[in-house]
């Protein structure tokens, strides 16, 4: 009994210390040691992170940075329970659209005194726009995404019809007339999934020039008018009336659909541009694709919401982190990390080495030719909005687009639900 | 095994020994208590006691934000809310059907299994497996075996030429409720399967035998003979299974995180994104608050079952 | 014996039975098995089959490497290790008093028990969040294993204090009446009875902690101090129907530790949780 209780308590005891140990990681003496939690997921991106940050290990030595991957689906989470347990990383990676809420909650550091200004400077001011909260600007914006036509060339070469140019892009009519004249033998026009699909609908929105959110007497309301219902309209009535979106694709998630796409049953998808990466990767031998120029409403506008670095209130080392920050931001290495992920780098230095340097020249062409499309849009900076948009919006759009509740009803629940979480 | 010392007092004082003498004194009893109590106390019964209160109050999110005791203004803000309202519905639907679907399922194959039939052992072992996985894993495979282009579902309906071929279950509105129901049933299955089974095989031969000489077929056998020998055991099973479905997070979590919609948003779901994900504390808490008056009336129907049956 | 006609149909109905069950519980597991064989192109492909057309085992390596699984399964180890340690010594002594001694504390204890399985989690979760982070013991394993212990206490307690009970009292009696103090009675005499209960128990904590995830989800964050079933989950979320391949691998792999153990303990676990679930 007596060797059983000694030997338990000596593997309690290494538990314990094994435990302990595994919890210090590497660390060098006398050195500022920063952590930096990101959620790159893409490996592309990966490798591109890990290389920036050993190169700054190597020539700083005195400021190392350690990276903590964060689940790319939970981000939003697990950056609240580390701010809240005390346990959050140095540096920050999130996107503008999200950082709000913890602005206010304090949990970010004011990086406004912070920014070297040949930092600011790269970066135009429309997109600095989208991280400052009241002259705090608690963010610097990395790259941007826009949500592009991808088609099958092999049937649009088929049935005739000719791709859109940087210059002459499609407008929703033509997309529309498109896909329904491709809906034919089982096969539909275009695989759509939208089961998140509120990030697509108010970005595109912008397209008419919808900003759902509008001050009104000093508070910020909520109002879905005639240019926020438009591209609700128009997927609504793809998915019903013209039956050119393959409904079973309804309910998945963005890049779920793409198998449905490479097999052929249907003829174009809309996604994310960073889903280029994924068609390379997993687009069968011989698949002939290509990514359009956004599409056109009134204009070809839509919403920032670039992804960002910041630096949290908690950290000990606030300006060695934003040294870091200035050198993974430089022109060479934004255009690196843009390009693994195929999204759009925040700084057009940025943006031209991208273009020159990397493979499917023509779909960067088509990508790039978006920065001067990206705006302002007024939800983005909004505190209440990342609770609005998980409790109400998305299911609120997904019951709309399953056709379980009509417009009025989606009207009034959004608005009722930002009324309620803005208090 | 050790060997017990022989007692060797005279037989004349073999009858001075009480039950007394090995009584445990409060004290040695304290004592011994005390390596457990300590974490219990701190651990567990002062944190409960803590989140109850904190349902009082306005804890949230938010770097030395201040809590203030605001009474009962959670639970009128609670009563509002049609995503409370929502969640405490899906939490009483899922708790309902999973535990009866369990029980009928489970009494099924305890009987069964309480039969000479070969290859039982089989069935038993699976009986046991849902137990030995993590939620998390049970979650991945019904989630590959839901999956709508490359599961195995809807391949089945498409070659049976069944309708539904085409649901995404799991994202469906009207569908993906029931298709967490089963998961939670299959999940759900060896605790109540073992219960039954231990009740099933400790109903003596003998009365099955007279029964059956007296030409009671099994169905009225089963009604006469078993089912009231398992009460005892079928009102305990079938409490703990309600509590604990109602409690339930990790498997629909994984499989749905409440969606499609909030259409499979269980209350602890709510709650944990009310906590977690909004920073919500007080709000949170004041759910669970809730949560444990439900149970409590889940126990109080325990308990009045259980006085019925010691008052028999 | 001659069986008549009626009594085969029974006979043939009850094997049906059997078998639906078989099949329900078991197919699952199948299908797992059969995605995690499958190669990327064949998991793309719209028509699945449940045999693979090309066995493929190269989802378990990259599973394996792709989910960080060894690293995840190592912290999963040592929390698991350490908290059915740490739980059942704590536990020995107090379920002896739960079981012998009939008066309020044990009464409390098993009040305790049953009211803490029933509470739910989220109530103390964040109590216990707030707290740790007063001992900067969030995000830490350490953390963690206390979180475990006191989790994992109720049933340990339960199924020991019924062990215990099933020690006949003459026993100790006999040895207290030679003049053996109560440690000494403890050690000399029950505690060699009890070593089946307390290994069975000390299994059956180490499951429970393996297989735990609302607390390791909410207390960890760095993955590099995640534990298994965190790890999985994190990866179901990830598009791509691609991936499904290696995760059902990963999946597969990470349930064998705790079935195995399950396979080795069920017979003991069996009798000793229902020995309290039915008279108790």
């Amino acid at each position: 009994m007596k060797k059983f209780l000694s030997a338990g308590a000596v593997l309690v005891l290494c538990a314990a210390l094994a435990a302990a140990v595994a919890q210090a990681g590497p660390k060098k003496q006398n050195a500022v040691n920063l952590t930096f939690a990101t959620y790159v997921w893409q490996p592309t991106t990966v490798k591109a992170m890990n290389d920036i940050v050993a190169a700054w290990n190597k020539s700083h030595p005195s400021i190392q940075v350690q990276i903590v991957p964060v689940d790319v689906n939970s981000v939003h989470d697990k950056l609240l329970t580390s701010f809240v347990g005390g346990s959050a990383a140095d540096i920050v990676h999130d996107e503008a659209a999200d950082i709000p809420g913890f602005t206010q909650q304090g949990y970010l550091a004011n990086l406004t005194p912070l920014i070297p200004k040949t930092l600011k400077a790269e970066i135009p001011k429309s997109v600095w726009d989208t991280v400052n909260f009241g002259h705090k600007i608690t963010g610097v914006p990395i790259m941007l995404q826009t949500y592009n036509v991808f088609a099958n060339m092999d049937l649009l070469k088929q049935a005739g019809i000719k791709a859109p140019s940087v210059a002459g892009p499609w407008t929703w009519d033509k997309f529309r007339a498109v896909a329904k004249q491709l809906s034919t033998n089982g096969n539909y026009g275009v695989c759509w999934g939208l089961r998140s699909p509120t990030a697509t609908i108010q970005t595109l929105s912008l397209n008419w020039g919808g900003q759902w959110n509008y001050l009104e007497n000093g508070r910020w309301v909520l109002k879905v008018g005639p240019a926020e219902q438009k591209i609700l309209q128009i997927m609504h009535d793809m998915i019903y009336v013209d039956k050119s979106v393959d409904p079973a694709g309804v309910g998945l998630s963005g890049s779920a659909v793409l198998p449905s796409f490479f097999a052929g049953k249907c003829a174009m998808t809309i996604q994310g541009n960073y889903n280029a990466q994924g068609m390379i990767e997993q687009s069968p031998k011989g698949f002939n694709w290509a990514m359009f120029p956004p599409l056109k409403g009134d204009s070809q506008d839509q919403a920032a919401n670039p992804q960002t670095l910041s630096i949290s209130q908690q950290s000990q080392h606030k300006s060695e982190a934003m040294q870091f920050i200035a050198y993974a931001l430089n022109s060479q290495n934004m255009a690196k990390l843009a390009a693994g992920d195929w999204l759009i780098p925040a700084a057009p230095d940025a943006a031209s080495i991208v273009v020159k340097s990397t493979k499917h020249y023509g779909s960067w062409r088509a990508a790039i030719s978006a920065v001067p499309s990206f705006k302002k849009a007024n939800w983005v900076s909004l505190t209440p909005y990342p609770q609005w948009k998980a409790e109400v919006a998305t299911p609120a759009f997904r019951s709309y687009l399953s056709n379980q509740i009509s417009m009025d009803d989606l009207i009034k629940q959004l608005t009722d639900g930002w009324n309620r979480i803005r208090g | 095994m050790t060997t017990v010392p022989q007692p060797r007092r005279p037989v004349m004082f073999r009858g001075a020994r009480t039950r007394a003498g090995v009584g445990l004194s409060g004290r040695e009893a304290l004592l011994l208590m005390i390596p457990a109590l300590l974490p219990v106390l701190v651990l567990s019964i002062a944190p409960l006691a803590r989140g109850i209160y904190l349902g009082f109050t306005d804890s949230r999110a938010g770097l030395g934000v201040p809590t203030h005791f605001i009474g009962i203004d959670n639970f009128r803000a609670l009563v509002h809310d049609s995503l409370f309202v929502n969640s405490f519905k899906i939490g009483l639907i899922w708790a309902g059907s999973v535990t009866a679907i369990q029980f009928v399922l489970a009494l099924g194959l305890a009987l069964l299994l309480s039969q000479p039939l070969h290859g039982r052992w089989l069935a038993r072992s699976l009986a046991l497996v849902p137990w030995a996985m993590p939620s998390v894993l049970v979650a991945i495979m019904w989630k590959l075996f839901f999956q709508p282009q490359a599961g195995i579902l809807n391949e089945a309906l498409y070659r049976a030429h069944l309708p539904g071929s085409n649901i995404d279950w799991l994202s469906d509105f009207s569908w993906a409720l029931p298709a967490v129901i089963l998961v939670g049933v299959w999940m759900g299955m060896p605790q109540t399967t073992v219960a039954l089974l231990a009740g099933v095989q400790s109903i003596s031969d003998d009365l099955h035998e007279a029964a059956a000489t007296d030409g009671a077929s099994a169905w009225q056998r089963f009604r006469t003979i078993t089912l009231p020998q398992l009460r005892p055991v079928i009102i305990a099973v079938t409490t703990l299974d309600l509590i604990w479905n109602f409690n339930s997070f990790g498997v629909v979590w994984v499989l749905t995180q409440g969606g499609p919609g909030h259409a499979t948003e269980l209350p602890m779901l709510f709650a944990y994104n009310e906590a977690f994900k909004y920073g919500q504390f007080g709000y949170a808490s004041a759910l669970g608050d809730a949560m444990v008056v439900v149970i409590s009336c889940f126990l109080v129907l325990w308990l009045w079952g259980r006085l019925k049956e010691t008052s028999r | 014996m001659i069986v008549s006609p009626r009594q085969k149909r029974t006979r043939a109905a009850q094997y049906a039975g059997l078998a639906c069950y078989v099949v329900f519980l078991g197919f699952p597991i199948l299908w797992m098995l059969s995605v995690a064989l499958k190669g990327p192109r064949e998991l793309v492909e719209l028509h699945p089959h449940l045999i693979p057309k090309h066995i493929t085992f190269a989802n378990f390596g990259e599973g394996l490497h792709s989910y960080s699984v060894l690293h995840a399964s190592w912290n999963s180890l040592k929390v698991a290790a350490a908290t059915s340690l740490l739980t059942t010594a704590i536990s020995i002594p107090a379920a002896y008093v739960l079981a012998r001694r009939r008066g309020l504390i044990s009464k409390l204890g098993l009040g305790w028990i049953l009211i803490s399985q029933m509470f739910p989690l989220v109530l103390i979760i964040i109590p216990l969040f707030l707290l740790l982070r007063h001992l900067h013991l969030t995000d830490s394993l350490v953390g963690l294993v206390f979180v475990y212990v006191v989790w994992t206490l109720p049933f340990v307690l339960w199924m020991l204090q019924s062990y215990v009970r099933g020690i006949p009292r003459d026993l100790e009696e006999a040895a207290i009446v030679d003049g053996a103090g109560r440690l000494t009675t403890l050690r000399t005499v029950i505690a060699p009875l009890l070593l089946p209960g307390i290994v069975v128990t000390a299994l059956f904590a180490f499951i429970q902690s393996w297989n735990e995830f609302f607390f390791a989800l909410v207390l960890l964050q760095t993955p590099s101090r995640t534990t298994l079933t965190l790890q999985l989950a994190r990866f179901v979320g990830i598009e791509g129907i691609v991936r499904l391949g290696p995760l059902a691998a990963a999946a597969l792999l990470a349930t064998l530790p705790s079935l195995l153990l399950f396979v080795v303990i069920q017979r003991f676990l069996t009798r000793g949780l229902l020995s309290g679930a039915v008279k108790g």
